[in-house]
């Protein structure tokens, strides 16, 4: 297949550091290190420090050799006897059991230290480190990555973000100790109408609270050693967004007789999580229980979903990683009509496409976890826009895949079977803490004001923002408001016009990414003008479908922006590590990447438009072959080469 | 009860008038009284009412005030003194 696909890209990616600069078959490279005996043994990938690491900073060194670390303890995940292995996680998928081998490995592995803030004695200080350290694990399992450990991370960032000093402590070491915590915001029968949730922690009279009613589909809700509870505080009647507090609450010191696990539920997707639910009747917890301030329950969830819906889609997509390899695999040595089923055009273009999709969501991805740091003032609606958009894309370039691989979609078990499994599972994931109609409705609200205000006048993000690696500001919670007054990435997508229609960019290879600018930013105008006319009963969650369709629109305007200003960032060596040179600085996949926005846009696709679906399966072969991840980072993967079976061998 | 000033009087017909264009509903179908979030107004929606006063009157407030101010009457009453004071 590769020799007839002459123009390979397929040269490694300088924001890898060490796999780019040593090539991809040096001594030290992922090879040598694979097979199942280097799994047991815990080999890093790929993280041997080298001079192309000269320029990296320390915090970018250490997500890079956590993420290779992490995918020497995952290891072959083709080996059967692997507990990271396929066929041992879809086992377990199928009994409904988190493995029990696989939960002692992660936290030998001290995994819960990712969610802890450096300054408690844990890894946690970029939110776009978390998301890429999670991901190796996300490409296994996502009942693993909730179930182990993101569950906790959702929990605590509460306590991270308006707890005291006491309760930061203790959720820290409970965490490092390899605890749990359960976040209970939701209720079934309110959704995300959280401030109609019923159920209440009354002060007793005595400094305490009372804790009465039921939470439901609560993962870990049986395992949890503590756990994170949204409750109504405010006197019966009385319900506003001022109405309800957190708490964060020691099971260990919780009444017995007062308090209940209830029933599991049983999920489609994420089949091994522990989903159930509690019952409280007059259950008293002490007042130190209380997170913040009484009150102030919605407006501590609003600013930590801020990070959590940054940074959740960015693991997930892990997930369609695999599903993307798993075609591939099918498709390079699967016979049809006496051609492998990739010589197929429509399985070629679909194949190149998902892997485009997979380049726009990592796009995306990485602007709004670097938001949460660099622009904490905008993160509301991008992380709300990230939350909604990503496992959209994710979502239908899934269902394109499973098109290609035809009757072994429906096989649960054997070389495919992961397939469906991330299927069932990627909808789970993105449902569970906010579904997209909540981050639409998060939105919509403020598009007029946005479109009024910022789009055409706003300032434009630091190009900090777009890099691959890079250090990043401190987080700081309490600069993330709850509204934003401007919108960086619209104004970053216009800047990213000006640059190419000036001097600097004016190379006639060049005209592609121009045309489809053009394209996008005639869209941004219509999406502005009808912005512009909503009428006041379109902010509210009553909001008309023109609205939702709004807020979609404006999504992948903002993710046709991160593509393009990605590429900006590399083509001026602004990955970390980059020399302006290496796949992502090459115009082809912007031109790739905007054309796969302008079609989810629905947009009439200027001439210039082209998928490049040539180049773009030639390196998602290449990749496929020597194990390296389908996203922006090209991470080495652990397993074996990749040596295509004997039908695809045969041409 | 202290008698409601003209201004203040201003400010609640512009939030009724508001109040009215979010819910669909006729404006003297609106009691100053009745909690925003009564009238199913969600709190992400009620965010946004603190960029429509700034467009309207010049008054710079956090996006949270008509949480903080949950009624017209007290939202009104509010907007009274800030006006007075500059930004609260």
């Amino acid at each position: 297949m590769l020799s007839r696909l002459n123009d390979t890209p397929c040269s490694g990616d300088p924001a890898q550091g060490p796999q780019a600069a040593e090539g991809p078959h040096a001594a030290e490279g992922p090879q040598t290190a694979r097979g199942p005996q280097a799994a047991q043994e815990s080999q890093a990938y790929g993280a041997t420090p080298d001079p192309g690491c000269a320029d990296l900073d320390a915090g970018e060194l250490r997500i890079r050799e956590r993420v290779a670390a992490f995918e020497g303890l995952l290891g072959d995940p083709r080996d059967a006897g692997n507990p990271f292995g396929n066929a041992a996680l879809l086992e377990a998928d199928e009994r409904g059991e988190l493995p029990a081998e696989a939960e002692r490995a992660l936290a030998g592995f001290r995994l819960n230290d990712e969610f802890v803030p450096r300054e408690l004695g844990g890894n946690l200080d970029r939110i776009d480190g978390l998301a890429r350290v999670l991901r190796p694990l996300f490409r296994r399992d996502a009942s693993l990555g909730l179930g182990y450990g993101v569950t906790s991370f959702l929990a605590a960032i509460a306590v991270w973000a308006a707890g005291d000093e006491a309760q930061r402590n203790w959720t820290a070491e409970l965490l490092r100790d390899g605890g749990r915590l359960a976040i209970a915001y939701h209720e079934l029968a309110h959704g995300n109408d959280f401030v109609r949730n019923e159920f209440s922690a009354r002060p007793d009279g005595s400094g305490g609270y009372l804790l009465d009613g039921r939470k439901d589909v609560i993962n870990n809700a049986g395992r949890a050693e503590g756990l994170v509870l949204f409750c109504l505080t405010a006197p019966p009647g009385q319900r506003g967004p001022r109405s309800h507090s957190v708490l964060l609450v020691d099971t260990a010191g919780l009444p017995e007789d007062r308090w209940s696990v209830t029933d599991r539920y049983r999920t489609v997707g994420v089949r091994g999580c522990q989903v159930a639910g509690f019952s409280f009747e007059r259950c008293r917890v002490p007042g130190s229980a209380l997170v913040g301030r009484q009150g102030g329950g919605v407006e501590t969830a609003l600013r930590s979903f801020q990070i959590t819906r940054s940074v959740v889609p960015g693991m997930v997509l892990g997930g369609a990683d695999t599903a993307l390899r798993t075609v591939v695999r099918f498709a390079t040595s699967r016979e049809l009509y006496r051609r492998s089923v990739l010589d197929i055009p429509h399985a070629q273009a679909t194949v190149a496409s998902a892997f485009t999709d997979l380049l726009v969501c990592d796009s995306i991805c990485l602007a709004a976890t670097r938001a949460v740091h660099l622009l904490p003032e905008q993160t509301s609606v991008y992380a709300a826009a990230v939350k909604y958009l990503v496992p959209k894309l994710l979502q239908d370039a899934c269902y394109n895949l499973s098109i290609v691989l035809g009757a072994n979609f429906y096989v649960r078990d054997g070389d495919y079977g992961v397939f469906q499994k991330h299927v069932r599972d990627l909808p789970m994931v993105s449902l569970g803490h906010a579904g997209s109609a909540a981050c639409q409705a998060t939105i919509i609200p403020q598009l007029p004001r946005l479109a009024r205000r910022s789009w055409g006048q706003g300032t434009p993000a630091p190009e900090a923002l777009f890099r691959t690696g890079g250090g990043l500001p401190p987080l700081d919670t309490d600069r993330l408001v709850l509204a934003a007054e401007d919108d960086a990435l619209v104004a970053s997508l216009l800047a990213a016009v000006d640059r190419l229609e000036g001097p600097a960019e004016a190379g006639a290879e060049l005209a592609p990414v121009r045309a489809l600018l053009r394209a996008l930013v005639a869209e941004l105008n219509r999406v502005r003008e009808e912005c512009l006319a909503l009428g006041p009963h379109d902010r509210t969650a009553m909001a008309s479908p023109h609205a939702y369709a709004l807020a979609d629109r404006y999504t992948l305007l903002l993710a046709g922006s991160a593509c393009v200003n990605v590429w900006l960032a590399q083509r001026q060596g602004g990955g970390a590590g980059g020399d302006g040179a290496g796949f992502l600085a090459d115009p082809r996949w912007v031109v790739a990447a905007l054309t796969r926005v302008c079609r989810h846009l629905g947009l009439a696709l200027p001439e210039e438009a082209d998928e490049h679906s040539e180049w773009m399966l030639a390196e998602v072969l290449c990749r496929y072959h020597e194990g390296r991840s389908f996203d922006l980072y090209d991470t080495p993967l652990a397993g074996p080469l990749v040596v295509d079976e004997p039908a695809a061998a045969r041409h | 009860m202290p008698a409601v000033t003209p201004l203040e009087a201003e400010y609640r017909e512009w939030l009724v008038t508001r109040l009215s264009g979010y819910l669909r509903r006729p404006e003297n179908d609106i009691n100053v009284c009745i909690p925003f979030s009564e009238y199913g107004m969600d709190s992400v929606a009620a965010l946004s009412l603190f960029g429509d006063i700034e467009d309207a009157f010049g008054l710079y407030l956090e996006p949270t005030v008509a949480w903080d101010y949950p009624t017209i009457e007290a939202l009104a009453r509010f907007l009274v003194r800030a006006g007075k004071d500059g930004e609260l």
